[in-house]
């Protein structure tokens, strides 16, 4: 009933768009609708399907999620009285920056039908060598370089399994996730690092022109991703390698050095994102970040990436990683056992990749 | 006009097993691995090359073949079961606690099976009816599987575990301990299904060509849901194996064995892609992955380390796979 | 020939539909025993589809079937082949890693002593029994991977046969096949037809329908345009069915007289793809062609220009500057390559037509990274309309173009790189005639403009009558060189074949 009501409500300033939308359609949108639809659209719709057929795939996807999204915020305001509270918003959105810090990255790899498994390891690895970094020199900004170049090492090795060594990329990122889990707990020994300085910590849990750092982080890498992934020709060809890697080979695309790119931007994210963790958690120890990786695969999937390439978007990444946060945010406030989180994100995921499926039919893959 | 367009056959015989054996590329890799492994750490520590540590090995890599044979099917149908760690440690923790409660293990037995069958049909259905990744559907379901462990038991271990339940890890028939007797029986039955029966050549089909098995009016889909159940009543069986071994039930006692799992199929020489496979190279692979455990346990390093070493040699292999020329 | 006044199987009004495109419309088609019914069409005109619907690959919307006069329903593979209909399909249905013999009885594996085993022995008698008949001397047990295309082919044709079918469809059977072989398998269709089967047969090929049919029918745009006895007509006629409109089929052009600069230079070529000491020269303003019979080496000859695949002795030099064994330094130096399967390996299929436009052009057209989509939709535009693309705008999937207008978009896409040296390899390959003619009117208005081109064709009459000179390849060697005055069908057949 509510989304009915938002689409009628909303019915004339839709309308106004997919007009807009049918004039401007040649800026590379994917749309299935033969011609004699689209001319027609501005004349003779009627009802709010043939509205809905009109819009193409990629528009289609983010408006769907975002009235999820939407829809899952009303939920939890009903369900429970803490969750409209300032102090709950604000920590719902650090966390959703984090992830989506992550997830951004991510989301680049999956665009090529590859998928860096190792992140939350990276994390790991990257927010311990920091750690000890800080703690030894209390330099920020050695410890910010090591951290950053840690991860962008990470992913470069990454990126070289996947596009030199032809490693299938799901087992190179899983073979680097363990074997980064295993560097990380024999560095660390067993010993826990904590107590950095407040300037450090700022990073996590300060605040910039009154939003939480993470946030601001959050909104210049989403400006960032978006304009590198639909206004720079690397963004072009990164889709275009999704989807077919030997066309876009063939055309004089460096699909190599493509690749490596797209890993080493997601080692470069974990990096920057295992920074911003340490600094909110104000300790480092062998099994952090462990927890990261089914997340941020989780946001990118259920933001509408494809796991066959070619496919999603920046911003789609974006609303999954605040529905995902929202959704685990509700289960605290209503006080259900954190072990049931693992679980609830697993049968996220497959709902997320199972409903892409049904929406996208006509497809070739 | 007069074309020669043959290339020359391949003849019967000796020749035909050789033709076999290169066409599983690094089977080969998997073998001079092993050896080359055992070496090294017969050279580096005393204790290596004693009959009790060989048989340990022996004895522990019995869990992990139980595991790697349903997985090797698993991905020569070009899908992925990461969800079996879990399924076993669940298998084994549901075990444990009708075991305590019914002081039998008929009952208990029968449970983890259900359970192991229950996550197959469920990992199925998602990969071969609903169409999902089987990377995406399993890493699903192994988060289910993960959560059920951990709420059902509280996070504690199930002890009180009847003292019948030891026979099947530390008992003995005819001399040969139980978990060997039960492992060779497994393989024998793979490798019969594999290379011998209709299905296995489904399996082949499944990830070589899957329209060329619908075209010939079979069921595909539901060859595809099979090969997930025999993974998790594969769990089931292995949790029995495992119960008895650590005489509990524990939340956390075999996550990431599907790693372990994974990296034997890998290192044995089945391909990722196009229905290739060889049952001999992951029974090598296992023992790879147990020989490493094994020796780097002897020379102290922990557990954690280990599993990058295995990464390092999973990486390793199919870098060789790569170098000679088997993915285009 | 005795033929039997009813049909074997009669499908009536077949109708199907695919996401958007009519791909049958109203269809009817009768198959009467000891028979070779023909079906011809251009590219997309729904033959393939009829076919699939025939063997129960696809449900069609509409539509009725009728098996010896009483109707039946087609819903599945299994319903077909309780029918009695085996296909012969052109996408191979076999599996990699399984033998001949098993890939032969894939789904009718002989039963053995276990339940659910298998009686190997026997499978492979029976498989060597049918490979014998077709004049094979495979060994059952080899596994199918190893095999060659024609090879594979032909375990694709005994599969059909062993199915001991009363209805066999065949579709483009001996596209992959050498003389010898398909010789084979026209003895084996004798054979079928004096023993009652019924044959639909799709073909490209003119020879054969006159050869071998007994009844033509041909289709366009997925309707049925017409039904011929092959006594009754001429190819002419059939053409110009399929087209819809009267075609020109000589392709007349101006040749080169003054080539000019050097475009491409290979000397002593060698690759691991199998060809060996290559020397090949193109010139500006030239069409060159390279002959050859399939599996000769032209594509990968072409493929070691172009920098796709890597070479192991020799050099290539594109307009005077060696070539380092990448196809982005190769499409720097001006070269471009539309390959041989457009939808694989020339297109993104579910990218609209601009993007595919401008894939091989994006440093040119944005060289300092940012992208703008109004400028890239002009390009496109522009190029749309220069090329005569059929399509709504750039903004359409290029999924769901013709393939005449989807090797559009991959020429369009060099040519908005700024290309000079154009590599066709197979150029007219699954496009109607209508679009052949265009596409080599464009081929000649890029030589005039400067470019220089060097041709890929299995099609003799297209080499005879477009290219200025050609060279002959003949298992991965240049066998020789045919100058404008030498160049005639025999000759090249007769370079590019084996001497006993």
């Amino acid at each position: 009933m509510f989304c009915e009501e938002s689409i009628n409500e909303y019915g004339l300033p839709v309308f106004r768009m997919s007009f807009y939308l049918a004039r401007y359609r040649d800026y590379f949108m994917n749309t299935t609708v033969k011609p004699s639809t689209l001319s027609s659209s501005a004349a003779t719709v009627r009802s709010s399907t043939d509205l809905w057929n009109a819009l193409p795939d990629a528009v289609r996807s983010v408006v769907l999620r975002l009235l999820v999204l939407g829809f899952l915020c009303f939920v939890l305001s009903l369900a429970s009285d803490a969750f409209l509270t300032a102090t709950n918003i604000v920590n719902v959105l650090r966390q959703a920056a984090l992830l989506f810090l992550l997830a951004s990255g991510v989301t680049l790899v999956v665009l090529t039908a590859g998928l860096d498994l190792s992140v939350g390891a990276n994390v790991a690895l990257s927010a311990c060598l920091a750690a000890t970094l800080l703690k030894s020199t209390g330099s920020i900004a050695l410890t910010v370089s090591v951290g950053l170049g840690c991860g962008l090492l990470i992913g470069i090795v990454n990126g070289l399994l996947v596009a030199v060594v032809r490693i299938p990329p799901f087992i190179a990122t899983y073979g680097m996730l363990w074997i980064l889990h295993g560097i990380t707990y024999w560095f660390m020994n067993g010993e826990t690092i904590h107590g950095f300085p407040p300037a450090f910590r700022a990073l996590g849990s300060g605040y910039y022109w009154g939003i939480p750092v993470p946030v601001f982080f959050m909104l210049i890498f989403l400006l960032a991703g978006v304009l590198f992934a639909q206004r720079t020709r690397w963004g072009q060809e990164i889709y275009a390698v999704g989807a077919n890697p030997e066309a876009a080979r063939l055309s004089g695309v460096p699909v190599k050095n493509r690749l490596i790119l797209v890993y080493a931007v997601s080692g470069a994210m974990a990096g920057l994102a295992s920074l911003i963790f340490l600094a909110r958690l104000n300790s480092a120890e062998g099994d952090i970040g462990e927890s990261l990786t089914l997340p941020a695969i989780a946001a990118v999937l259920i933001g509408g990436a494809s796991l066959f390439g070619g496919v999603g978007s920046v911003f789609g990444t974006l609303i999954g990683a605040l529905m995902l946060t929202l959704v685990l945010n509700g289960m605290n406030l209503l006080n259900i056992d954190a072990s049931w989180q693992p679980v609830v994100t697993g049968v996220i995921v497959v709902l997320a990749v199972f409903l892409d499926k049904l929406t996208r039919k006509g497809d070739v893959r | 006009m007069h074309e020669v367009s043959y290339q020359p056959d391949t003849p019967y015989g000796m020749d035909r097993w050789m033709s076999r054996l290169r066409q599983c590329g690094s089977a080969g890799g998997a073998l001079l691995a092993l050896t080359v492994m055992c070496l090294v750490f017969a050279l580096s520590t005393d204790t290596f090359l004693e009959v009790a540590n060989l048989k340990n090995v022996a004895m522990q890599s019995t869990i992990l073949l139980l595991v790697a044979l349903p997985m090797t099917l698993i991905i020569m149908t070009e899908g992925l079961d990461l969800s079996i760690g879990a399924v076993l440690t669940l298998a084994n923790v549901v075990l444990a606690m009708v075991a305590v409660s019914t002081g039998g293990i008929g009952l208990a037995f029968l449970a983890a099976l259900a359970v192991g069958a229950a996550f197959g049909l469920l990992n199925g259905a998602l990969v071969a009816r609903l169409g999902i990744p089987p990377f995406v559907a399993t890493l699903g379901t192994l988060g289910v599987a993960q959560g059920l462990a951990l709420v059902a038991t509280d996070g504690q271990s199930v002890v009180g575990i009847p003292d019948s339940l030891q026979f099947f890890y530390g008992g003995t028939w005819l001399g040969v301990p139980v978990p060997i007797w039960i492992a060779v029986v497994a393989y024998l039955v793979f490798h019969f299904v594999l290379y011998r029966t209709r299905f296995g050549a489904y399996i082949f089909a499944l990830g070589g060509n899957r329209e060329a098995l619908t075209l010939a009016g079979v069921r595909a889909r539901w060859y595809l849901v099979a090969v997930y159940v025999i993974g998790g009543v594969m769990a089931g069986v292995a949790a029995l194996l495992l119960t008895s071994r650590i005489s509990s039930g524990h939340p956390t006692a075999a996550l990431g064995m599907e790693f372990d799992a994974i990296a034997a199929v890998a290192v044995g020489g089945t391909s990722f892609e196009k229905g290739k496979g060889w049952l001999l190279g992951t029974l090598f692979g296992v023992l790879s992955v147990g020989v490493l455990r094994n020796g780097l346990n002897l020379l102290g390093v922990s557990s954690a380390v280990q599993v990058s070493a295995i990464g390092l040699l999973v990486i390793a292999a199919l870098m060789l796979d790569v170098l000679r020329g088997k993915h285009q | 020939m005795t033929r039997s006044a009813s049909p074997l199987l009669e499908l009536r009004g077949i109708s199907k539909r695919f996401a958007g495109v009519q791909a049958l419309d109203d269809v009817s088609f009768e198959l009467y025993p000891s028979e070779v019914h023909m079906l011809l069409g251009e590219n997309g005109a729904g033959k393939s589809t009829l076919m699939k619907v025939l063997c129960g690959a696809h449900h069609a919307d509409a539509g009725e079937f009728f098996y010896q006069g009483s109707p039946v329903k087609i819903t599945g593979p299994a319903d077909a082949q309780r029918l009695g209909i085996a296909v012969i399909f052109q996408e191979f249905t076999l599996v990699p890693y399984l033998s001949v013999a098993q890939n032969i009885f894939l789904g009718r594996e002989p039963k053995g002593r276990f339940p659910g085993s298998v009686d190997h022995a026997r499978m492979r008698a029976d498989a060597q029994k049918i490979m014998d008949q077709l004049g094979m001397t495979l060994n059952p047990d080899t596994v199918v991977a190893t095999l060659g295309v024609a090879q594979q082919q032909m375990v694709e044709i005994a599969k059909a046969l062993s199915q001991e079918a009363r209805i066999l469809v065949l579709d483009e059977p001996t596209a992959a096949l050498s003389d010898n072989e398909t010789e084979k398998l026209f003895g084996m269709i004798e054979r079928l037809k004096a023993q009652g089967v019924a044959m639909a047969y799709i073909s490209h090929r003119m020879a054969e329908v006159f050869s071998m049919g007994d009844r033509i029918t041909i289709l366009r745009d997925g309707k049925k345009v017409g039904s011929r006895m092959p006594n009754e007509t001429a190819p002419d006629e059939l053409v110009s069915l399929m087209v819809g409109r009267q075609v020109d089929m000589s392709y007349a052009r101006a040749f080169c007289e003054a080539p000019g600069e050097l475009a491409l230079r290979m000397r002593g070529v060698s690759a691991n793809n199998g060809i060996h000491d290559i020397d090949l020269e193109v010139r500006a303003g030239e069409i060159v062609g390279l002959a050859g019979l399939v599996g000769s080496g032209r594509t990968e000859v072409a493929r070691a220009i172009f920098g796709a695949d890597v070479i192991n002795a020799g050099s290539i030099e594109i307009f005077g500057k060696p070539q380092t064994g990448s196809p982005t330094h190769a499409r720097r130096l001006g070269a471009a390559l539309i390959p041989e399967s457009r939808k694989t390996q020339g297109l993104a299929l579910m990218r609209s037509v601009g993007e595919n436009l401008l894939l091989a052009s994006l440093p040119r057209v944005f060289p300092s990274g940012w992208f703008s989509p109004r400028k890239a939709a002009k390009q496109a535009r522009a190029l749309i309309s220069r090329m005569r693309i059929a399509t709504p705008g750039p903004g359409q999937r290029v999924q769901v173009l013709s393939g005449g207008n989807q090797q559009k978009v991959v020429i369009g896409k060099w040519l908005n790189a700024e290309s000079r040296l154009f590599i066709f390899d197979e150029p007219t390959r699954g496009i109607d005639v209508g679009a052949k003619a265009e596409i080599f009117a464009l081929l000649d208005t890029l030589v005039k403009q400067g470019a220089a081109v060097l041709m890929i064709s299995s099609e003799l009459p297209e080499i005879v009558n477009v290219c200025d000179r050609t060279y002959v390849m003949r298992e991965g060697r240049i066998a020789g060189h045919l100058a404008r005055g030498q160049m005639n069908e025999q000759a090249i057949l007769t370079l590019g074949m084996h001497h006993a």
